[in-house]
């Protein structure tokens, strides 16, 4: 096995195998932003970057439901986050009804919410072992359909807690707050992921289920649980938006689910699950948010955005997705 | 001779009994029982007409759908693939021009064979992971059917109303209008397609998307091109697809880029209630029709039970999480699945 | 006449070479036996010679004409079938569909399902008649399976009939007509690849032989000019000359038993197997591979939730279905398919090895990362693993590296009950000792009992104090003291029947 000694020793080698998906996602930011300005100008802006990365905090965090649900592994992927947050927004609008005071009751409900949703996903993908793709593609269904309901013959009242649209809308002099927040899940998520056993644990259960089995984990509820996580988080997420947007109304998440996906993809996490980076993540999510901008800017507006993104999601699905015949 | 014949077909019967396509005739029965019930004019003919007319598009749908998931594959994104016929068909057809109709139709026909090429190299060729390779060339569609239809709208020709209703079309001539009202187009366009199937499965192609979903490796040993065999499979749902984008059009005369969405999800529950395996290689096409039947007359009784609009999906999502989740539960119980 | 000869084939997967130097002759209206351990190449070359793969060097003459096949339907054209080990049935067809798949008779554009049927039930008739053939293959059992697969390789009178050991699930009935139609398609001047396990069944059937070990073959015999003898056939799959060995006592056995265990069975692999281990031996178990010794290994570690077994340990009832139970009652194993069951492949070295104690009920929630580094250390320096860094991926190291990862992972576990499935798998000689060596050191200072599973006997033979031969999920054989050498083990593990 000789391919290993020789340049496995060079430390500039070394760094770039490790990193090699974080800077390749790096690079394609930059590219865009320089095809930006070439072709629109005044693209590289430093309030376009930092507009981008506001509105790419959100497809960040999303990213991060999409995250945790695909590195544990089986095919993980969770298509209910949009609508789980809608519908946390639209609960919990009339509750803060403009005020600080019922912040906590919502905080509490938007839990609760999430726990249920991602209960009920986890349950049914790995101990019925329904396939996560079409249960929460259903569960979208059903929230929204939820949705439907409580909004039916009434206008959706309320607004957000003034602390949420400061968190989510406002800025501290040029940078919006929302960045800080990104930053202070980020260094949470990090930390989480690599320095306890709940991360390595993750980890370990989407790379080989089997070596983690036998190791003495139980990989049903590590799945499980990383369902209930994201639905937690997909519906604190909600209380952001309601705070970002000043008010709640039907359709608030569910465009975020296609880039949440397309974010992890491009920022290298494998789909297959077992390892993976949340900064490239956050990197992908600015690449898209940039692409989108930039689509825009190009006046091609909503239908090249969708168009953009399958073509974009299913290049990267041929790259680094494929199944080899097993005989 | 007629005594062992007569045992043979005692036990045929019993054996059919216990297979799942029993309990789907049951199932059918019981809930066009209570939808005769709640519906009081059930047995007129408007009634039976209005209904088949609801009920051809998810048919349709689930039809095809049936096919790729037997072939070992999903199509996320038959509802896009809808939207994106209609969105053609009313972009190439100009109001005062009648041939302009033809001219869609073939246009049409060939986009809808292009996506499935599209999801077949997908799946086939490159060998990705069906559910996130349609749910990507989904919004591939909904892309392209944007850019054509921004906003629902666009034209149709006079005559393009045969395909819902014959009478309605001014300029179709006399026989076809009095055969219109005896058969309405959603029933002819739903035999079309079992024709087409009937003929497919007569040939070693319908074979092979049963072996290549049963078991790829098997059948690549075997000498069968499963990418080619799994092209097919998605080339066909595209011409289910393409039927029901015709009677949509046919009916609604416009184009909507959004319209399919929900009904991708109605018709892989449909399917999988109809008795088709997610895992491929086992199901009838004929009872993903049943499936689709059942799935419809659930939705109309719970629109008679004055369920209020808004629940409806609500209460349809949890009924195709428990269709599925059932069929499941009940294929794992059933030991003899074994590959 | 000779109708098939392959010169110097080559063949490698990834890395690892399966087939080094293949040669081999046929004969028309003969039957060449295949004979050889697992791993030894002949399954692969026959795979390359029915087209499922291609060969990365040498030739194949067939007919006198030099062939290259991209895929097994032009060798099936050609002439050449095959009936594979591991089934190339459909499930959901029928017994009929599934023998003329992909080669069905057509009326035009449709399918003459009259004429196929025909064809299937004259030949199933002779093999195994009554079959319905209108039953789906996934209602059969696995000796008619087994037939059908057979039926559908001679379906298109090839002039080479590859069997890929077409015995291995059949009844002695079976088997037997099963020859009586071999037999009639030689005369018909079919030539036939035959391997089976079963040495009985080889001299039986075959009229030649041909001998592969490690890849290439290493002779061929012919039984009509050199006779039948078993124990030169056996000396050749093995490759041993004869040695003497010293049986040397390595542990203290006393005479506690530390684990009983009854009954166990598991579906189709193992059938009532009844043992015990004694506190501080080394329990070996042997026998061809395959033949339910890694299932064995994989239910005493809890991996199986439907075992049926009663498992007693020190004396205490306990229940095998979790291998978090397992664990917790002190029973580790290290498992036999690294890179299915033993390694994180795309994690470091040292997120390796630390892992298994993430998995205990009281472990902190933050990994103490320096304490756990500096065991990760030492467990490299015991094992003299090679790698450049503890943070490398594991796929970069080399394969009896990698396998020394998954043996220093549970060295911090107290085990009552030592299970090493194949821990040497993949290790070259020298550092084989070496490894051993600690793992012996391992187990006296803990005293430890242990199950050993080795696919090289030498192992077994070193280092065992008893010996369980296993033979299609049963216990065959029990060998203890001087019985344990080559000649007793192979005899036990081929000759039965």
């Amino acid at each position: 096995m000789d391919r290993v000694t020789i340049s496995q020793n060079n430390i500039a080698y070394r760094i770039y195998d490790r990193y090699k998906k974080l800077i390749i996602a790096l690079l394609l930011i930059i590219s865009l932003f320089v095809l930006g300005e070439v072709i629109v100008s005044n693209f590289l802006s430093l309030e376009q970057i930092l507009l981008t990365v506001k509105l790419a905090s959100f497809i960040a965090f999303f990213g991060l439901c999409q995250m945790i649900v695909i590195v544990s592994g089986g095919s993980g992927l969770d298509l209910s986050v949009g609508y789980t947050a809608t519908m946390t927004a639209v609960f919990t609008a009339s509750i803060m009804n403009g005020e600080n005071g019922n912040l906590w009751i919502a905080v509490l409900i938007a839990i609760s919410l999430g726990i249920m949703v991602g209960l009920v996903n986890g349950l049914l993908t790995s101990y019925v072992k329904l396939p996560p793709l079409i249960v929460t593609l259903a569960m979208a269904n059903i929230l929204q359909g939820g949705i439907d309901v409580y909004t039916a013959g009434r206008n959706i009242t309320g607004r957000p807690s003034p602390i949420l649209r400061i968190i989510a809308a406002k800025s501290t002099g040029i940078f919006p707050n929302i960045f800080f927040i990104l930053i202070i899940v980020t260094t949470i998520v990090m930390i989480i992921l690599y320095k306890t056993k709940w991360g390595a644990v993750l980890f370990g259960v989407g790379e080989n289920e089997t070596t983690a089995y036998l190791s003495g984990i139980n990989v049903k509820l590590v799945r499980c649980t990383a369902f209930i996580i994201s639905g937690i988080l997909a519906s604190l997420i909600g209380l952001l938006l309601i705070g970002n947007m000043g008010i709640a109304f039907k359709d608030m998440g569910s465009n975020y689910v296609l880039p949440s996906i397309a974010a992890v993809v491009v920022g290298g996490v494998p789909l297959m699950g077992g390892s993976g980076n949340y900064i490239g993540v956050i990197l992908g999510a600015i690449f898209l948010q940039t692409l989108t901008n930039l689509l825009v800017a190009l006046g091609w507006g909503d239908a090249g955005k969708w168009l953009g993104f399958g073509i974009l999601l299913f290049i990267l699905l041929i790259v680094y997705v494929r199944n080899r015949r097993s005989i | 001779m007629n005594k062992s014949s007569k045992a043979v077909s005692n036990s045929a019967f019993h054996k059919f009994i216990y297979k799942p396509e029993f309990s789907i005739l049951i199932i059918l029965i019981i809930m066009l029982t209570i939808t005769a019930i709640l519906q009081k004019n059930f047995f007129e003919a408007k009634s039976i007409v209005r209904n088949i007319n609801a009920f051809t598009p998810l048919i349709l749908l689930t039809m095809g759908q049936a096919v790729v998931i037997i072939s070992g594959g999903l199509d996320l994104s038959a509802g896009s693939t809808l939207s994106l016929l209609t969105c053609v068909l009313t972009f190439v057809m100009k109001k005062g021009e009648p041939v302009t109709g033809v001219y869609a139709i073939i246009i049409a026909f060939a986009v809808a064979v292009l996506v499935g090429i599209i999801n077949g190299i997908g799946i086939g060729y490159l060998r990705l992971p069906p559910l996130i390779a349609t749910f990507a060339t989904s919004f591939m569609w909904l892309g392209a059917a944007l850019f054509l239809r921004p906003t629902p709208g666009g034209e149709s020709v006079e005559w393009f109303k045969m395909f819902y209703n014959i009478s309605g079309a001014k300029n179709a001539p006399e026989f076809l209008k009095i055969f219109g009202t005896i058969v309405p187009p959603g029933l002819i366009l739903v035999i079309l397609g079992c024709v087409f199937w009937f003929v497919v499965t007569k040939t070693k192609i319908g074979r092979y998307i049963y072996a290549v979903g049963s078991n790829n490796d098997s059948a690549y040993v075997s000498g069968i091109n499963t990418a080619k065999i799994q092209m097919t499979a998605c080339i066909i749902n595209s011409l289910f697809i393409f039927l029901a984008a015709l009677f949509f059009v046919g009916q609604s005369q416009c184009g909507d880029a959004r319209m399919g969405g929900p009904l991708v999800l109605r018709a892989i529950a449909s399917a999988v209630v109809g008795g088709i395996a997610l895992t491929g290689g086992r199901g009838s096409v004929y009872f993903a029709l049943v499936g689709a039947l059942i799935l419809s007359l659930v939705s109309k009784i719970i629109f008679f039970l004055n369920v209020p609009n808004a629940y409806q999906t609500l209460v349809s999502g949890v009924i195709i999480i428990i269709a599925i989740a059932s069929t499941q539960v009940y294929t794992s119980y059933n030991k003899g699945a074994m590959r | 006449m000779t109708i098939l000869e392959t010169k110097n084939i080559k063949k490698c997967f990834g890395g690892v070479v399966a087939v080094s130097n293949g040669n081999l002759k046929c004969q028309k209206g003969k039957i060449t036996g295949l004979l050889g351990a697992n791993g030894s190449g002949k399954s692969t070359i026959s795979k390359i010679i029915s087209g499922v793969y291609g060969a990365d060097a040498g030739e194949i003459i067939f007919n006198g004409k030099s062939i290259k096949y991209k895929n097994p339907n032009e060798a099936r054209k050609a002439g050449i079938a095959m009936a594979f080990q591991n089934l190339s049935l459909v499930g959901d067809l029928t017994v009929w569909e599934n023998i003329v798949l992909g080669v069905e008779d057509k009326k035009g554009l449709f399918l003459n399902n009259e004429i196929s049927k025909e064809k299937s039930k004259a030949i199933i008739d002779q093999l195994l008649p009554g079959l319905d053939i209108n039953k789906k293959v996934y209602e059969l059992n696995s000796g008619e399976k087994q037939i059908v697969e057979i039926v559908k390789a001679i379906l298109e009178e090839p002039k080479l009939l590859i069997l890929d050991e077409p015995t291995s699930a059949l009844e002695m009935a079976q088997v037997k007509s099963l020859f009586s139609y071999m037999r009639i398609l030689a005369k018909k001047g079919v030539a036939m690849i035959f391997t089976s396990h079963r040495l009985w069944e080889v001299m039986e059937i075959c009229d030649d032989i041909i001998i592969f070990r490690n890849g290439e073959n290493v002779t061929s015999i012919d039984f009509n000019k050199d006779g039948k003898d078993p124990e030169k056939i056996i000396k050749y799959i093995t490759g041993e000359t004869q040695k003497l060995k010293v049986k040397k006592n390595h542990n203290e056995i006393t005479e506690e038993t530390v684990l009983s265990i009854k009954g166990l069975t598991y579906g189709k692999f193992l059938k009532d197997v009844t043992f015990k281990l004694k506190k501080g031996e080394i329990l070996g178990i042997g026998g061809l591979t395959g033949q339910g010794q890694l299932e064995l290994m994989l239910s005493l570690a809890g991996n199986y939730p439907d075992v049926r077994c009663d498992v007693e340990i020190n004396g205490k009832k306990i229940k095998l279905n979790r291998p978090a139970n397992a664990i917790s009652n002190g029973i580790i194993l290290v498992p036999g398919d690294r890179q299915r069951e033993g390694l994180f492949l795309s994690h470091s070295v040292f997120t390796n090895t630390i892992f298994p104690k993430l998995g205990l009920k009281y472990h902190s929630l933050f990994i103490p990362h320096k304490k756990y580094r500096k065991e990760c250390e030492q467990v490299i320096d015991a094992l003299s693993i090679k790698t450049y860094s503890m943070d490398a991926p594991v796929s970069s190291l080399s394969g009896g590296n990698q396998q020394k990862v998954v043996v220093g992972k549970w060295f911090s576990f107290d085990a009552t009950v030592l299970l090493l499935a194949d821990p040497a798998k993949g290790v070259d000689v020298g550092a084989k000792i070496e490894l051993y060596q600690h793992i012996i050191n391992q187990v006296k200072e803990k005293k430890m009992s242990v199950i050993l599973y080795a696919s090289d006997s030498e192992e077994l033979i070193e280092y065992c104090d008893r010996l369980m031969i296993m033979y299609e999920g049963q216990i065959v054989a029990i060998l203890e003291g001087d019985d344990i050498k080559d000649e007793t083990i192979i005899a036990t593990s081929m000759c039965i029947r």
